[in-house]
């Protein structure tokens, strides 16, 4: 060890290229670790892994697309269970199963303080209080019942429709003339409209012509609904994506009295519903990771077809793998420069010392002893470079991170972080790096073993 | 009782195609507690047959035994062991490290020989005590006389209390009157530790005072 301090330039500039290979490698492994990261915390969040979608078929959409409409037919006539009540029932009552309902979105016009937008409104149960996005509502409540007239609202919707929240009452300073400024306390249980369409049959009934005759109105009929306005659902963070579409929520069983003209499911364009199926799908939230794969094997024995995004990460991760390999070996390749630059070094510290390793072997030490003396100084050297390169990774991602978010920030958008270093890498990088400088000490240290003491006593 | 015995003992060195004869069919015994001077022109084979008997070079042909051991059967780790537990030796140009201080250089030869820590460096400095130079202990070679570093080197040679002190031209590098304190410190050791001391030197005066005993060589034989 005291020797490296001996030859101090030749010392630092080897430990500085381990140093850069470090740096490469912990920065490059800590983006494609990031990247997973980002993804896999907006799928917890968004309680993918525990999050099921039952549908009476299969729907391959690729092979509705490309028109090929022979095996759509064949399986029209497969035997299925058909999504009812009693079937939602009953996939409530599968162990592992916290919360399941069916899932109901249809086209509404919303209208806010004389302003109207056309949106989705979906339908979710009360069950679905502690689970997000539901679990962040920012001001307000979750609705009372599932059949109250109160409604959920994002804050994204608000801002498409030209409202911006504030907190502070007093505040004054946000952006204006673009936006209506709202305070939030002031928001919370006003009132708010649905207007849906429905088919105007008492309008047809009384006069079957009027479709025929007139092109203007068609036989739709508006229904208002007055709702309250209970809670704002915040804006999401990061890489975040909610599965939940629909810009309103209102409770399960109010949807459901609701005019509408209600198709949210592709067979209920294709084809004659199924005898008794009432919904397209439904959603299936379960109570932990780990029984995720047991509910879906008991939906699928039930005849029920089964979408789980915990299966489709799997091949999500496989990718993400193949991908920190190849920004891995980006940073090996310096690591390798690195290691080269070791044996030389060592290899002309042994040169340097070839007299005193006579000496070591004149007074005792054996050839292990003297080894294990280069094999420590290797070690120091990777040790040593390992520390300072993943600090120098950690700034490197840092900046880039800073730089990156520069960039978001005028575009509106949440600022995200890339990269990550989470224990296993900082410790996998510092035990790598040992491991190459031993791997580099290795030759130089043998030739210095096998020096000899008579030869390398007369040497100057 | 003899401690070194060595029967026909030759040395050759190979020079590319060429083989240079260093030591040719040396005989001899050497007693416990003696002290010897070996001597002749450089090139007639005395640090060679140093080197041999202090198992830093192996015999090209002939037995060389020492404490009933024979040296040439010895494995690279078992000599290692000999060199650190059974000679101690000592150079003409002194052979410490120079980046280290004197107790460190000690210090050394006693992490060779498995002493502890803290052990070491109460022997360290002990034995730096009993050279004389007490209040040397913290000073690099560099900043040390002559004189001083060889003592630094006696001490060295004697850390792991070895039988045999293998002196090659110990004074060769030093003036008169230090050379003399250097000859009376061994003397001291081969008279009151009883060490056996073989001594290769130039001054034929000198080591006729203090040894009991001594072999000449002359062109790799004894004469």
């Amino acid at each position: 060890m005291s020797n490296l301090w001996r030859t101090k330039l030749r010392s630092v500039l080897t430990i500085l290229g381990v140093v850069i290979g470090i740096g490469a490698l912990s920065s490059m492994v800590s983006f494609g670790v990031g990247m997973q990261k980002n993804l896999t915390d907006a799928f917890k969040k968004n309680d993918l892994f525990t999050s099921l979608n039952v549908t009476a078929r299969s729907v391959n959409l690729e092979e509705i697309s490309s028109g090929n409409l022979s095996n759509l037919n064949e399986k029209l006539q497969e035997p299925v269970t058909a999504l009812n009540d009693s079937v939602v029932e009953m996939i409530r009552k599968i162990p592992g199963v916290v919360v399941a309902f069916p899932e109901i979105r249809f086209p509404v016009k919303l209208r806010f303080r004389d302003k109207e937008t056309n949106l989705t409104l979906s339908a979710v149960p009360v069950g679905m209080k502690s689970f997000y996005p539901f679990s962040e509502i920012k001001k307000g409540q979750f609705f009372k019942n599932d059949s109250s007239f109160q409604l959920l609202i994002r804050e994204k919707t608000l801002q498409d429709m030209g409202f911006k929240l504030k907190d502070n009452p007093e505040d004054t300073s946000a952006i204006s003339g673009k936006y209506i400024l709202l305070d939030t306390d002031s928001v919370i249980d006003s009132a708010i409209d649905i207007i849906s369409k429905d088919i105007d049959l008492r309008g047809i009934l009384a006069n079957p012509f009027m479709v025929l005759m007139s092109q203007r109105r068609l036989p739709f009929k508006d229904t208002v609904i007055p709702f309250k306005l209970t809670g704002i659902i915040p804006e999401r963070e990061g890489f975040g994506f909610d599965r939940f579409g629909g810009g309103v929520f209102v409770p399960l069983e109010t949807s459901k009295r609701i005019p509408n003209l209600g198709f949210d499911n592709v067979w209920d364009l294709l084809g004659e519903d199924l005898p008794g199926d009432k919904y397209g799908s439904v959603y299936v939230r379960v109570n932990d990771m780990k029984m995720t794969k047991a509910v879906v094997d008991t939906l699928k024995n039930k005849g029920l077809n089964v979408f789980a995004f915990s299966e489709e990460l799997k091949e999500i991760k496989r990718a993400f793998m193949i991908m920190d390999s190849l920004l891995g070996a980006i940073g090996l390749i310096a690591l390798v420069v690195a290691a080269l630059g070791i044996i030389n070094t060592m290899l002309m510290s042994i040169l340097e010392r070839t007299r005193e390793i006579g000496i070591m072997k004149s007074i005792g030490g054996s050839e292990a002893e003297i080894r294990i003396i280069f094999f420590v100084e290797a070690a120091s050297i990777g040790l040593i470079g390992a520390v300072f390169g993943l600090g120098l990774g950690w700034l490197v991602t840092r900046i880039a991170n800073a730089v990156m978010n520069s960039q978001l920030k005028p575009q509106d958008l949440p600022a995200v972080d890339l990269f990550s270093f989470p224990l296993w890498l900082i410790l996998g990088a510092i035990a790598f790096s040992v491991l190459i400088s031993l791997a580099a000490g290795l030759y130089p240290a043998i030739r210095a073993a096998r020096v000899d003491p008579v030869k390398a006593l007369r040497h100057d | 009782m003899i401690i070194i015995t060595t029967k026909k003992l030759i040395k050759q060195y190979r020079k590319g195609k060429i083989i240079v004869p260093a030591l040719n069919d040396i005989s001899i015994k050497v007693k416990q507690g003696e002290y010897i001077s070996v001597i002749g022109k450089s090139g007639s084979g005395k640090s060679t047959l140093l080197n041999l008997i202090g198992g830093l070079d192996t015999p090209t042909a002939g037995d060389l035994i020492v404490q009933d051991k024979a040296l040439q059967s010895l494995s690279r780790k078992e000599l290692a062991k000999y060199r650190r537990f059974v000679v101690g030796m000592i150079f003409q140009s002194f052979n410490l490290i120079p980046s280290k201080t004197a107790r460190e250089n000690i210090s050394l030869a006693l992490i060779f020989g498995g002493v502890p820590g803290k052990e070491r460096k109460r022997r360290a400095c002990e034995l730096l005590d009993m050279v004389g130079l007490k209040d040397r202990t913290d000073h690099k070679p560099s900043e040390l006389s002559g004189g001083e570093a060889q003592r630094v080197a006696i001490a060295r040679a004697l850390a792991n209390d070895p039988e045999i002190i293998l002196a090659d031209e110990p004074t060769g590098n030093l003036d008169s009157s230090t050379s003399s304190e250097i000859i009376d410190l061994l003397v001291k050791l081969n008279k009151q530790k009883g060490k056996t001391i073989i001594m290769v030197t130039h001054d034929e005066e000198a080591a006729g005072k203090v040894s009991d005993r001594l072999i000449r060589l002359k062109d790799g034989m004894v004469v």
